[in-house]
């Protein structure tokens, strides 16, 4: 419990009371207690909008995507088949790879000139030859979209298929016997009996997508989240400024989405944890 | 025999008593953290009770950037030498130490008067310049003579003769690297000095709006995107960065590539070029206006000495930084690793017209390098002129727009 407390709360308490205060790293700078004008000045700030509007645009679609592939790819690998075992530690490839080394390749791919992705696209006559894939916000975002749901849905897959595992077989043999069509059973048995799994599977993912920082820094710098604009205020700023409490302010707000999805998430789901 | 091992051990147990460990943050590209290991034995023959240990760093400039942060910010004594980009001397200055009673010691007035200025803050010297960079303009000297042009003088001359060769043998005309990073900064520098304006005066003054330095402003821009628009240059210029241009040209897929001096020894490596041979380097051409002039923006890297090292370290530390910036240990530095010197006298060394031509024929390109802004708050400058000129080269913003929107941030930045 002490630990909990220790590395868990002081931080987080600790990056509150920081953002009350207007101060940087810079010898000279002095610390002056501002109150909430940090979190004003946020809504202020177009790019603080910008970044926290492409967060949340890339959390709902690559979240959802990733579920609904992740659980189709569930459903398949929970039947028996030859070399069940196979292809379930293969389709986590994708995942074990790291995460900034995985971006850098699929970065090589997107490239104009010599990049697979870009020559088909080329080919099927989708994009002009010579585009950049990632000289657009809206063709990054989704090449972006696209390579963390490539990355993260097999770990949703897994996820959502150690839950079916635990369901009964009996209770699919009862209710075949009852005349239950397989979509019946899919809704009146799957889904309520596999929805705790599921929460924890879109907490997990959600929360990683709100604080998605490494793919988009390796791939397009000029398209920026939360975590990457936090980045640049608490790193690049570091010695340039007073922007230490701006940047904890941001952390904090970070903090704050991230607990409200978790609510909304456990509320709507009805876990418990017991 | 007994007497001689007592003799010995005594000696060890005395050096090891008096010597000292120095740490220092390296760099790690191409062939740079070999030699420096060799520079750090030939060191210790001549000091061997100091103990070198180094820290290689990421290759990323702006992944060093975020370790010095780290490290400085929680006032560690390491690494006790850090090696700095030469943007940066100005916001670290608080926190190294202050060299300027060094000059002598150092003797700064044998280095090129541009890398002296850099690590020049308020009139306190804080880094050394260690190696040297200048945009330089690489060319396909075999399709030049093939269709019978000269050297381009002029960046209009530039893209008549590349979009000809490049449409006749179907490649591109010409690379820069003009991704949303640092080096956009550097390639963008360029062009508006060549045509004689600027973002910023030499007190730190927002000039964008300054009517004549407008007017050449927008041309400036408005002909490097050109370059773009008329397909003189691939779109994908707008996200690349120094090494996804040095392979399409080695891979012989341009006339034409704006790039650092590290590019000529690879280039000519026969083991990983296509045109090993087939290449020269010239100035970059001139904006095409009356007073236009050749510009090249100053590049490299210095050394500095962090403030809360002991003075036993910062002493040591001192005798290493004079041992790599010593006329042997440069020249060694660009015969090894291609890293231009900073000591003037060095680039008329005879070893060094065989190793690297072009640092001598080019000698006047890194003479008259011109410096980014120096200011404190140059990340937070750098990163205004990144987004809003960016927008502008991709289309989402006219030049006007562009101009204004980072007229008044940097204003803000500044404080004006």
């Amino acid at each position: 419990m002490l630990a909990i407390l220790i590395t868990a709360f002081f931080p987080l308490l600790k990056t509150f009371w920081d953002s009350l205060f207007s101060f940087g790293l810079r010898p000279g700078i002095v610390k002056r207690f501002v109150g909430l004008d940090n979190y004003a000045r946020l809504l202020n700030d177009t790019r603080f909008m910008t970044s926290l509007i492409n967060t949340l645009i890339f959390t709902a679609i690559s979240v959802s995507l990733e579920f609904v592939l992740g659980l189709a790819t569930a459903l398949i690998l929970n039947a028996d088949f030859a070399l069940r075992g196979v292809v379930r530690a293969a389709i986590l490839i994708p995942w074990a790879i790291p995460t900034s080394v995985s971006s850098q390749m699929w970065k090589w791919m997107y490239n104009d000139q010599y990049g697979i992705i870009s020559q088909i696209l080329y080919n099927l006559g989708w994009l002009a030859p010579g585009t950049p894939i990632l000289s657009n916000k809206w063709s990054s975002m989704f090449a972006i979209l696209a390579v963390d749901v490539w990355k993260t849905a097999p770990f949703m897959a897994l996820l959502l298929l150690a839950g079916l595992q635990t369901i009964p077989s009996e209770l699919y043999e009862a209710s075949r016997i009852d005349g239950a069509s397989k979509w019946k059973q899919f809704t009146k048995i799957t889904l309520p009996i596999l929805s705790p799994t599921i929460a924890v599977a879109l907490i997990f993912r959600t929360l990683d997508a709100l604080r998605v920082f490494d793919i988009f820094y390796i791939m397009n710098k000029s398209v920026e989240t939360l975590a990457v604009y936090n980045r640049h205020i608490l790193m690049d700023r570091a010695f340039t400024g007073a922007w230490f409490g701006y940047g904890s302010a941001i952390s904090v707000v970070i903090f704050l989405i991230i607990s409200i999805f978790a609510i909304i998430y456990i509320r709507s789901l009805n876990l418990r944890f017991e | 025999m007994k007497k001689v091992l007592v003799l010995s051990l005594v000696l060890l147990i005395a050096i090891m008593g008096l010597s000292v460990k120095i740490t220092m943050a390296a760099g790690a590209v191409g062939k740079e953290l070999e030699v420096l290991m060799n520079q750090i034995k030939m060191f210790n023959k001549i000091y061997p009770d100091i103990e070198v240990q180094l820290l290689p760093m990421p290759n990323s400039s702006t992944a060093r950037h975020d370790l010095y942060v780290t490290y400085l910010g929680a006032m560690t004594s390491d690494p006790d030498i850090l090696m700095i980009d030469v943007i940066w001397p100005a916001e670290f200055a608080p926190f190294v130490a202050d060299l300027t009673d060094d000059y002598d010691y150092f003797e700064l007035d044998q280095f090129l008067p541009g890398t002296v200025k850099s690590g020049t803050v308020q009139g306190r010297i804080v880094a050394i310049p260690w190696f040297t960079d200048a945009g330089l303009l690489y060319y396909r000297k075999d399709l030049l003579e093939k269709y019978g042009y000269d050297v381009p003088q002029t960046w209009e001359e530039l893209k008549t003769v590349a979009s000809d060769i490049a449409s006749k043998e179907k490649i591109n005309g010409m690379l820069f690297q003009l991704a949303q990073y640092e080096g956009l900064v550097c390639d963008v520098a360029e062009f508006v000095h060549s045509y004689g304006a600027d973002f910023l005066d030499a007190n730190g003054n927002v000039i964008i709006g300054d009517a004549d330095n407008h007017a050449r402003l927008v041309k400036a821009l408005t002909t490097l995107k050109s370059f773009i628009d008329d397909g003189v240059a691939p779109k994908g210029v707008l996200t690349y960065m120094e090494e996804e241009t040095r392979r399409p040209f080695q891979n012989g897929e341009s006339v034409f590539l704006r790039n650092w001096p590290y590019v000529w020894s690879l280039a000519n490596d026969a083991n990983q070029s296509k045109i090993a041979g087939k290449i020269g380097v010239a100035p970059l051409p001139k904006g095409d206006i009356e007073n236009g002039r050749h510009s090249a923006t100053l590049g490299g890297w210095m050394l500095a000495i962090n403030n809360y090292s002991s003075d036993a370290e910062k002493d040591a530390a001192k005798k290493f930084v004079k041992f790599l910036t010593s006329y042997d240990q440069q020249l060694y530095k660009a015969i090894n690793a291609g890293q231009n010197p900073t000591r003037k006298a060095v680039y008329s060394d005879p070893k060094i017209k065989e190793a690297a031509p072009f640092m001598v024929e080019l000698y006047n390109v890194f003479i008259n390098a011109e410096p980014r802004p120096i200011t404190p708050v140059y990340t937070e400058v750098s990163d205004a002129i990144q987004r809003h000129i960016h927008d502008f080269l991709i289309g989402k913003k006219d030049v006007e727009k562009a101009l204004k929107d980072l007229e008044s941030e940097l204003k803000m930045i500044i404080g004006q």
